[in-house]
């Protein structure tokens, strides 16, 4: 059998070779193992050897040819065989396969009139909302480093413009998420960071709206304040933020605050959680509100403090700062006292949410401790079957600091009980 | 959990995993410098040497290279050794054996052996061993796929990790911060496991995500309790594994909070921060940042000596304060 | 050529009878036969590689048979061997199937290494092979570490570890010797000493004239054999096995030997002469072992036709298995880097 003549590779990176010279013509006798032709690499000039001795036929090389490795470029015939043309053998070596590039997962974001324009700031997070409400990035102006457009800006300019004589509550969203939104709303002499430690138990994802009440925290007071007028603004609050649905969980009077609006908006509150609400009865503990409302220091704060509770807890001193904060600001002092003359005058409360309560038929859960020293617990007595009641032991006012844990699982279940029932 | 609890520090904590692996498993064995009647540079070995003996726990010589290729051929052939550095800076002499082969035999043999062997190494600094005697390799080695590397921030989870990688049958790297060794923690009793991918959320939050392991878990821990006094409210992430890295539970957070600060103790340049910043800007938290994604690395430049300098040159709980707080309040 | 003190002379003549004792007649021609069969998978991967068909580079041990499949001779499947960046020699010797290390060499799913590893990590498990190696001396502490396993486990197997003359000047030859020999391991280091790295010769790179000498710095005996050579070869590691066996400890085997192609297919040869390429030629292992086996009548020259044709054979069924194999899918990329049975 003829021995083929290849054009060998040499390099590990190969393809190609190009052909010089033969040393010997056709039908030249070769002997194995001497030099039978000259390649050139891109390194140098080589010699390639014969394969085996015998006759050189069927030659096709040409000096100056460009081959690829493997190319049969001859042959070499024992001195008896007999010789037959053989048509050149095509090159067998198969071109190792080219992966196709992957297409990939393309997120695609479609091109909108929100798009970053040359020089424009924004977050990924306010570009989506932006994307999502159909505002227009350009006419938003950032509040972040650089005039950096972040998420609050964008919830900013949903706000319409406030009405006249109005002034807008100070709200914040404390977290972003899926599903309806928490709506938080805390009681007299508090402000919205007093839920912080009860929100960062909460384990779902869902948002999270807290408001200033009107003359607490950054909310300014305007206008009368008579309950009716604070739980109107609280109402515009909501729609300013775009509240069409939520679970209301309210502190107090931020209770019954929720309790009223829920009554008289159907279909807005999803659930109820009110923990320790006013409204339910007439008592309030009026030295307490007195006392609370005229210390300045801490010495003559720190006694009504631990009245809010029963027991030390973690979060007194945490209170302490926080309410000393408010009195450093006279118009929140003042604003404070008419609110306080106005619905607890005279040591009664001066209006109720029983009626509202009653007509609700969405999930609604009371929670109080059995000590609670501002408003009884018994106020809870007489509530509609369909009213969940929880009565905490060992716990006064603040069952959201004494029993945080409880207290979270019961706003969520809450929350998970009227989604279910409003999507059935 | 059942078992009593005891108050272990984090050597102890080690030292128990160690007995409990010997007295469980014949297959597994010691190796170290210095690990026998010495009891280990950071004495996490102790007295094991008397109650397991020499063959059991072994004193190598001065050999990195030769002792990690050991044990890759004694893991290859039915044991499960496991070797201490004795500091992490040292296994840059055994590079070939960890990464060229441990790494890499069971794929190049086309899954036909594996190699179940432990690496621990000491890590970090802030004991004044200065530059050679004080680095953070960690992202090196989560670099290279085939091992598994791990970074425990407490006794319970470097018992709990050590058990878990002992029983893992391919290559773990374990790195234990040495300021770490003397801290105390609750660690049951018995045998137990902890994941060897997964991140342990430490402190839930609503305004910011912290990212960190090792010591910066507890600094960054240390930062949350200040920055709830400014009323930013810290969510804290001890990644635990850094190969892999638990990106859901950190997504899940990002998605929460919107805002994202990686603190580590290598260098800032080309290190985990810089991994899980990326990683988080291409999965799908992308569209809930509302900051940009912020790192808290090791200085450029080597460990420095003088105590100043060297605390200067890695992230310090006021550094986490600051930084968290910035972002917090959009000012980043 | 080879240098040999007398005392080692009259040994090795020793141990070249005492071998045709100890491997039956049966053995010894399986030995021949793996040697023509490592001869005739050299010469087929050199084929594929000059034809464009195979992928990256690789390392021939063409002149080096003798020594592998000497060593492996006196090997069980219960040992364990390591072997170089040269290893398919080793692989054969220690029973490997040529259509899986063919498929191996072509990039196949079906080649042991599932197309991962390629010639230079070609491994087969099962029969103690752990593998070729592409680190210059990474395999050596692997063999003690296989070493010190054996000795834990009581199971009296040993270790070998093949590594060529470059390696000799690596920290971890240095860091495994010492450590096998304080721990007294079952390990056995085989140096084939092939005379020249890629292109530095052992006599420039190495500051003793034999590898064998610095066994004493290591406290273990070194001997130097004729690496082309097959009963001296396996006459010489049988001493070390048994010792090794015995508890003794380790053992330094410099095998001299040579490499009559380039380092690999891109060496150009520029560092050594045709002369010396052809004076090692005519002392080509194969040629030896078989004359000596037809001298002492164990092989008839038949028989020794009959044993090349069945290597053509196997290597042809071997070359069409694996041209017939499909790649590894690209899919399935990153699949082997773990376990996937994670307790």
């Amino acid at each position: 059998m003829a021995t083929e003549v290849i054009l060998p590779r040499v390099d590990m990176d190969m393809t190609s070779g190009k052909f010089s010279q033969w040393f010997f013509q056709e039908g030249a006798r070769v002997e194995k193992g001497e030099p039978l032709f000259e390649i050139e690499t891109d390194k140098a000039a080589m010699e390639v050897d014969a394969p085996a001795s015998g006759v050189l036929r069927g030659v096709t090389a040409k000096p100056g040819d460009e081959l690829p490795v493997g190319s049969v470029i001859g042959w070499i015939y024992a001195p008896e065989e007999k010789y037959e043309t053989r048509p050149v053998l095509a090159k067998t070596a198969s071109e190792p396969q080219r992966i196709a590039p992957s297409s990939g997962e393309a997120t695609h974001r479609e091109k909108t009139s929100t798009e970053a324009s040359p020089g424009l700031r924004a977050t990924p997070m306010a570009r989506r909302l932006a994307r999502e409400r159909g505002v227009d990035l350009k006419e938003v102006s950032g509040s972040g480093p650089n005039g950096r457009v972040q998420a609050r800006d964008i919830a900013a300019t949903e706000r319409p413009p406030a009405a006249a004589g109005r002034a807008p509550l100070h709200s914040v969203w404390l977290r972003q998420g899926q599903g309806a939104p928490f709506v938080f709303l805390h009681g007299f002499g508090a402000d919205l960071n007093a839920w912080r430690p009860l929100i960062g138990v909460l384990s779902v994802a869902r948002p999270i709206l807290a408001l200033d009440l009107p003359g607490h925290g950054k909310s300014a007071l305007a206008g009368a304040v008579d309950f009716e007028t604070i739980v109107g603004a609280v109402e515009a609050s909501l729609k300013d933020n775009g509240i069409g649905v939520g679970h209301f969980v309210g502190h107090s009077l931020g209770g019954a605050i929720a309790g009223a609006i829920a009554g008289r908006r159907p279909g807005l509150a999803r659930s109820l959680t009110l923990i320790s609400p006013a409204g339910l009865g007439p008592e309030i503990n009026d030295a307490f509100r007195a006392g609370f409302l005229q210390a300045r220091a801490e010495e003559t704060l720190a006694p009504w403090v631990r009245l809010l509770t029963s027991g030390e807890t973690a979060y007194q001193s945490a209170m302490m700062k926080t309410t000393l904060r408010q009195r450093a600001d006279p118009r929140l002092v003042i604003g404070q006292e008419r609110i306080a003359a106005s619905i607890f005058g005279g040591g009664a409360q001066a209006f109720s949410i029983r009626e509202s309560l009653e007509r609700l038929t969405v999930p609604v859960k009371v929670i109080f401790g059995r000590d609670d020293q501002i408003i009884p617990a018994r106020h809870a007595r007489g509530l509609a079957g369909a009213v969940a009641l929880h009565l905490f032991a060992h716990v006064g006012h603040m069952p959201h600091f004494e029993a945080q844990a409880a207290v979270a699982r019961l706003i969520e279940e809450a929350a998970a009980a009227g989604d279910a029932l409003s999507s059935s | 959990m059942d078992a009593p609890v005891r108050e272990l520090t984090f050597a102890q904590a080690i030292q128990d995993a160690l007995a409990i692996a010997l007295k469980e498993d014949e297959r597994v064995f010691l190796m170290g410098e210095d690990i026998g009647v010495y009891g280990g540079a950071f004495q996490v070995t102790g007295d094991l040497v008397e109650r397991f003996g020499e063959e059991r726990v072994m004193d190598t010589p001065i050999s990195e290279l030769g002792a990690a290729g050991v044990a890759v051929g004694a893991a290859l052939t039915g044991t499960r050794p496991i070797l201490e550095f004795q500091f992490s800076d040292f296994s840059m002499l055994a590079m070939e054996q960890i990464v060229n082969q441990a790494a890499k035999l069971r794929y190049m043999l086309g899954g036909a052996v594996s190699v179940p062997l432990v690496f621990r190494m000491p890590t970090g600094s802030g004991l004044g061993g200065a530059a050679q005697h004080s680095q953070s390799l960690e992202a090196w080695f989560a670099h290279v796929p085939g091992l598994k590397v791990v970074e425990p921030s407490t006794p319970h989870d470097a018992k709990g990790l050590l058990l878990a990688a002992v029983a893992d049958p391919d290559p773990v790297l374990i790195f234990e911060h040495k300021l770490l060794y003397k801290m105390s923690g609750p660690v049951p009793e018995g045998p137990y496991t902890v994941p060897l991918d997964k991140a342990e959320i430490r402190r839930s939050g609503g305004d910011v995500t912290i990212v960190a392991s090792a010591i910066m878990s507890l600094r960054a821990l240390e930062a949350a309790k200040v920055l709830a006094e400014q009323e930013v409210d810290a969510e804290v992430i001890d990644l635990r594994a850094l190969r892999p890295l638990d990106m859901a539970t950190i997504k899940s957070s990002v998605k929460k909070t919107t805002r994202l600060l990686c603190v580590y103790e290598g260098v800032k340049t080309l290190g985990l921060g810089a991994e899980i910043s990326a990683a988080i800007a291409e999965s799908e938290a992308f569209d809930y940042l509302d900051a940009p994604t912020i790192r808290l690395g090791g200085a450029e430049s080597p460990i420095p000596y003088s105590p100043g300098l060297e605390k200067a040159a890695v992230p310090q709980v006021a550094d986490i304060v600051e930084a968290a707080a910035k972002l917090a309040r959009g000012r980043i | 050529m080879n240098d040999k003190a007398t005392a080692g002379a009259a040994r090795t003549a020793a141990n070249r009878s005492a071998i045709y004792d100890r491997l039956s007649v049966d053995e010894l021609r399986e030995a021949l036969r793996k040697m023509h069969l490592i001869r005739r998978f050299e010469e087929s991967a050199e084929d594929a590689y000059v034809r464009g068909l195979s992928y990256g580079t690789m390392h021939l041990s063409i002149g080096q048979e003798a020594t592998a499949v000497g060593v492996c001779a006196t090997l069980t499947d219960a040992d364990t061997i390591t072997s170089t960046h040269r290893g398919h020699g080793h692989c054969i010797a220690k029973g490997a199937d040529v259509a899986r290390m063919y498929a191996e060499f072509l990039g196949k799913e079906t080649g042991y290494c599932r197309g991962r590893g390629g010639s230079m990590h070609i491994a087969d498990p099962s029969k103690g092979n752990l593998g070729a190696n592409g680190i210059v001396g990474g395999g050596i502490p692997i063999a003690v570490g296989a070493a010190l396993s054996a000795k834990k486990r009581k199971t009296g197997a040993v270790a070998v570890s093949f590594f060529g003359d470059g390696a000799n000047n690596e920290g971890a030859f240095h860091e495994s010797l010492n450590i096998a020999s304080i721990w007294k391991l079952p390990v056995v280091f085989v140096c084939e000493n092939n005379q020249y790295g890629m292109s530095m010769s052992a006599e420039r790179s190495t500051a003793v004239k034999d590898v064998a000498a610095r066994a004493s710095a290591y406290a273990m005996p070194g001997v130097i054999v004729d690496g082309n050579n097959f009963a001296e070869v396996a006459g010489t590691t049988f001493e070390a096995v048994d010792r090794a066996r015995r508890g003794e400890g380790p053992t330094l085997i410099e095998a001299k030997t040579y490499r009559t192609r380039g380092h690999s297919r891109s060496d150009r040869n520029r560092y050594r002469t045709k002369e010396e390429i052809e004076a090692w030629k005519r002392r080509d292992p194969i040629l030896l072992f078989e004359a000596e086996l037809e001298a002492l009548g164990l092989v008839l020259r038949d028989e020794a036709d009959a044993m090349r044709a069945s290597v053509e054979n196997e290597m042809a069924a071997a070359i069409a298995f694996a041209t017939a194999s499909a790649a590894p899918s690209p899919a399935e990329v990153t699949r082997y880097v773990y376990s996937d049975e994670a307790i």
